[in-house]
């Protein structure tokens, strides 16, 4: 008989040797050696039918089917219907033909499980008898040897894994008999058939066991206590083409029941593909894989399947609770610091001297500090969410409105430019005006953008006190120079007045003279001669209303002036100096020039202060070459004024001094003058200049804007 | 003094024409000038008079004028005017020959009065020049003999000492004299002394 087989063999491995090799894996339940022996006859069938191809037995353990299935290591699967069921829907194989299985003459196409225990063991009748007792089975994932065992318990109210005292696995079938048979456990659960096999080999008799929850119909020859389901599918897997598993399929099927393949494998031959919901509502049940998700768990079939996760999601639980713990701590620690922060924030705030605030976009007070409240009168809730410029900044200090889209805190967040505003007013709260002057600085916040303002202020009352008494005391310093100019030029003055009263007092008695020599026709002579003495008589009064001009105490305020005219009254105080130092004159006045607001005593002290030195500068140098001049002009918006002498000009050394007080290159004089001149200019928000003419000489250049400029000096 | 003019040199226009006023109510010929070198430029010698100058000028200065004057030999008698801080100066001018000064704001008799002294001298001294003008022609018509018994009799010598001196005989000597008197036209001994120191001093 082996001949006969390994001839085609031979030949077959001769002819096929460019033959596809085509693996079959089969569930290796009883040991791989048995399995081979009982299949390979099955895969020489097929080679022999399609001789295309070499077919050949992979025998698998239960644990290897998943990995040989997905890796694509076989081409076709024979395991029981509970893994096909599961391969079916992981990964797709289709079955092809279901075996029949053999008993004596018979050939059927389902199988089941039985429930045995010792026969002696009259206890164990129903599987409720089975409780608290010990129970052995297959493999966890034996169909008859174990699951469809388990649906029975399940189906008369029985949680064998809570009510039974132990589920054993012996690993095939025949060890579980003969675990059984030894007594090692109450009861045991193999698929039909075994029993009546192991009898047949004379290993068992059939009378040592008794048979729990035994069922009967349905034409099965075999003892069984659970219901039938079909017998083992032929499949094939996803990678094998159609039209191979075609040709197999009819192959098989086509092999006579007597076969002795089929007699090798202990089967009968193959039908067409069985239903296998049977086997699907089985897992179903059992919440068994490819089921094992189904809806109906139990807390307790979510703890034993999933416990490693639970157990891990309790861990993170544990993990996320200590984590918020932590996040809780550090927030409250957060909060600490805020508070700390804002506490210092506030201390710090308080203790300035100078009142801040904060403003936002839309003009309100965010924020006051203490000494803005002590300066102003209003209290913080006063203040905060109000309009800033309403309350404080509504009214400018001459008393005109101040509208807000003026007011320099505005402006500062609107253009992002911080300002400085040293001379404005706030309103108190009980009515009163402060002079302020402030900072305000644009704030931003933490994405750069500009959301109000900080002003810092401070009430200048003092500072204005003591500028006025800066300005009182050099308006008076100021004055006591005049009268010492005054009293220097005073010979030369009462000369230029002895001027017209000799003039006046000649006229007269020349008039007096001709009168009383009766002469006739002297009339219109006389009258000529009168009017001449009046206007002596006027230009007299002219220098003495000048003198006392110059003299007095000049009034605080401003006026528009003349520079022109300024310097025409200053030459009539001039001219006997001029006369005496024999100095010409020279006039250069731009005509119609703008009229200067500014205190016009001063700036005639400056005009005379300077002139004097210019014509006093001169009296070393030959009587021809004594010039001096006065040029008045419009320069680039501004009234310039030049005061030029011949002199011998300032020595390079003392130039960058002039300007200071008590330095003078003159033998008389404090030193006073040039110091208070340039005093006068700036405070005019002028400037006064050492220029250097072309030739010898000093050239003074004052120059005075046009505008009102500073009103503070 | 019809034909003697008052110069009256002044910057001060006013100060200027009411003297001239002044002048002409007294009676008196009056020219303006409002420098010292438009007087300079428009005064010859000849013209009488007297000037009122204003010592404080631009330009030339009342001193300066005066001093200019004496180098040209034109001997008007000055009156200076002078504000009261001037009198330093006039004094000055006082030292070098001024007539007078007066001070502003002065009376109107007081300045008449000198002005009218002034022309006096002025008038005086042009006839004194003419005077010695005639005693200098008739010295220089004396012999060089004539002229050494002249000098010797200003000298104050005696007839016999001047004939020891010159070596001649008294007779002679009293022949020169005779000649001497009588070419100088002088009435006595000392009217020909005088006339000769006049001569001689200048």
């Amino acid at each position: 008989m082996r001949l006969l087989f390994v001839l085609p063999l031979l030949l077959l491995g001769v002819v096929a040797q460019a033959a596809q090799p085509i693996s079959i894996g089969v569930l290796s339940h009883r040991g791989d050696e048995a399995t081979l022996s009982h299949w390979s006859a099955t895969a020489d069938y097929l080679t022999e039918q399609l001789p295309d191809y070499r077919f050949s037995i992979n025998p698998l353990d239960f644990e290897e089917v998943d990995t040989a299935v997905g890796d694509g290591a076989v081409d076709f699967i024979l395991v029981n219907p509970a893994i096909y069921v599961n391969l079916e829907v992981n990964y797709r194989v289709s079955r092809i033909a279901t075996m029949k299985n053999r008993w004596g003459d018979k050939a059927y196409n389902t199988f089941g499980g039985v429930i045995f225990a010792r026969a002696e063991r009259y206890d164990l009748n129903s599987l409720a008898d089975l409780k608290s007792g010990t129970l052995m089975a297959v493999n966890e994932s034996s169909l008859g040897g174990y699951m469809m065992a388990l649906r029975e318990f399940k189906a008369a109210g029985i949680e064998p894994y809570r009510e039974l005292r132990d589920i054993s696995f012996a690993g095939t079938h025949d060890r579980v008999v003969m675990a059984v048979r030894k007594g090692l456990v109450d009861a045991g659960t193999v698929r039909t058939d075994i029993l009546e096999r192991m009898a047949d080999e004379g290993r068992i008799n059939l009378n040592e066991f008794r048979i729990i929850n035994q069922q009967t119909g349905e034409d099965f020859p075999l003892v069984r206590s659970t219901r039938l389901y079909p017998e083992w599918p032929f499949s094939k897997v996803r990678h094998t083409p159609n039209t191979l598993a075609r040709q197999v399929s009819i192959a098989l099927a086509e092999m006579p029941e007597n076969h002795p393949a089929a007699l090798r494998g202990n089967y009968a031959g193959w039908t067409i593909p069985l239903d296998y919901q049977p086997v699907h509502d089985l897992l179903q049940e059992l919440l068994l894989p490819p089921y094992q998700y189904s809806q109906q768990f139990t807390l307790l079939d979510v703890w034993q399947r999933y416990w490693a996760w639970l157990f891990s999601g309790l861990i993170l639980l544990f993990i996320m609770g200590g984590l918020t713990t932590w996040v809780l701590r550090l927030n409250r620690e957060l909060s600490h610091a805020k508070q700390r922060l804002e506490q210092r924030h506030a201390l710090i705030l308080d203790s300035v001297a100078d009142g801040i605030y904060g403003v936002d976009t839309d003009g309100n007070s965010t924020f006051v500090n203490r000494a803005m409240e002590g300066i102003t009168g209003w209290s913080a809730a006063e203040l905060i969410g109000k309009n800033q410029h309403q309350l404080l900044h509504h009214t400018r200090a001459d008393g005109s409105p101040h509208p807000g889209e003026e007011c320099p805190v505005y402006h500062t967040f609107r253009d992002n430019v911080p300002r400085y505003v040293d001379d404005d007013i706030f309103w108190c709260k009980d009515g009163h005006s402060i002079p302020v002057e402030y900072s305000s600085t644009p704030i931003r916040d933490e994405n750069g953008e500009i959301n109000g303002a900080v002003v810092v202020f401070r009430d200048i009352t003092e500072r204005k006190k003591s500028a006025e008494e800066a300005r009182q005391h050099q308006m008076e310093m100021a004055h006591v120079a005049r009268l010492s100019t005054m009293g220097e030029m005073a010979s030369g003055i009462a000369h230029e007045l002895n001027q017209p009263l000799s003039a006046i007092s000649n006229y007269t008695h020349g008039s007096i003279r001709m009168l009383k020599s009766g002469q006739e026709g002297i009339r219109e002579q006389l009258i000529e001669v009168m009017e001449r003495v009046a206007s002596q008589a006027e230009r007299a009064g002219e220098i003495i209303r000048q003198l006392r001009r110059f003299i007095r105490k000049e009034e605080p305020d401003r006026k528009w002036v003349d520079i022109n005219q300024l310097i025409n009254e200053l030459v009539t105080f001039l001219q006997p100096e001029l006369r005496k130092a024999g100095v010409s004159l020279r006039l250069e006045l731009q005509e119609a020039l703008p009229q200067l607001w500014a205190h016009d005593i001063q700036l005639e002290q400056v005009l005379l202060n300077l002139t004097r030195n210019a014509i006093e500068a001169m009296q070393d140098v030959p009587l021809s070459r004594r010039k001096l001049l006065i040029r008045s002009s419009l320069l680039a918006g501004k009234v310039e004024i030049l005061v030029e002498d011949t002199g011998h000009g300032i020595d390079e050394k003392v130039r960058e001094t002039i300007f200071e007080p008590f330095i003078t290159t003159k033998e008389q004089g404090m030193g006073l003058g040039l110091s208070i001149s340039r005093g006068i200019i700036e405070a005019h928000g002028g400037r006064l200049l050492l220029d250097t003419p072309a030739g010898d000489g000093t050239r003074l250049r004052i120059s005075l804007p046009l505008d009102k400029g500073e009103e503070g000096a | 003094m019809p034909d003697s003019t008052v110069f009256i040199i002044d910057d001060d226009e006013a100060v200027r024409d009411s003297l001239s006023w002044l002048m002409k109510s007294a009676g008196l010929h009056a020219q303006t000038f409002d420098s010292a070198d438009g007087f300079l430029d428009g005064y010859e010698d000849e013209r009488p008079g007297c000037l009122i100058l204003d010592i404080r000028m631009p330009g030339m200065n009342g001193l300066e004028l005066q001093s200019e004057l004496k180098r040209r030999d034109f001997r008007l008698p000055i009156i200076i005017i002078s504000g009261h801080a001037d009198v330093p100066m006039a004094v000055r001018a006082l030292k070098a020959g001024a007539f007078d000064f007066i001070e502003k704001p002065f009376n109107d008799e007081l300045l008449l009065d000198l002005v009218r002294r002034a022309l006096e001298q002025d008038r005086k001294q042009r006839e004194d020049m003419a005077e010695t003008d005639a005693c200098r022609a008739r010295i220089d018509s004396l012999t060089p003999r004539e002229r050494e018994v002249l000098d010797l009799v200003v000298e104050g010598a005696s007839n016999k000492q001047i004939s020891a001196e010159l070596g001649v005989s008294l007779k002679t000597v009293e022949a020169h004299r005779a000649k001497v008197m009588d070419k100088l036209q002088a009435e006595s001994l000392s009217h020909l002394v005088r006339m000769a120191v006049s001569v001689i001093e200048r």
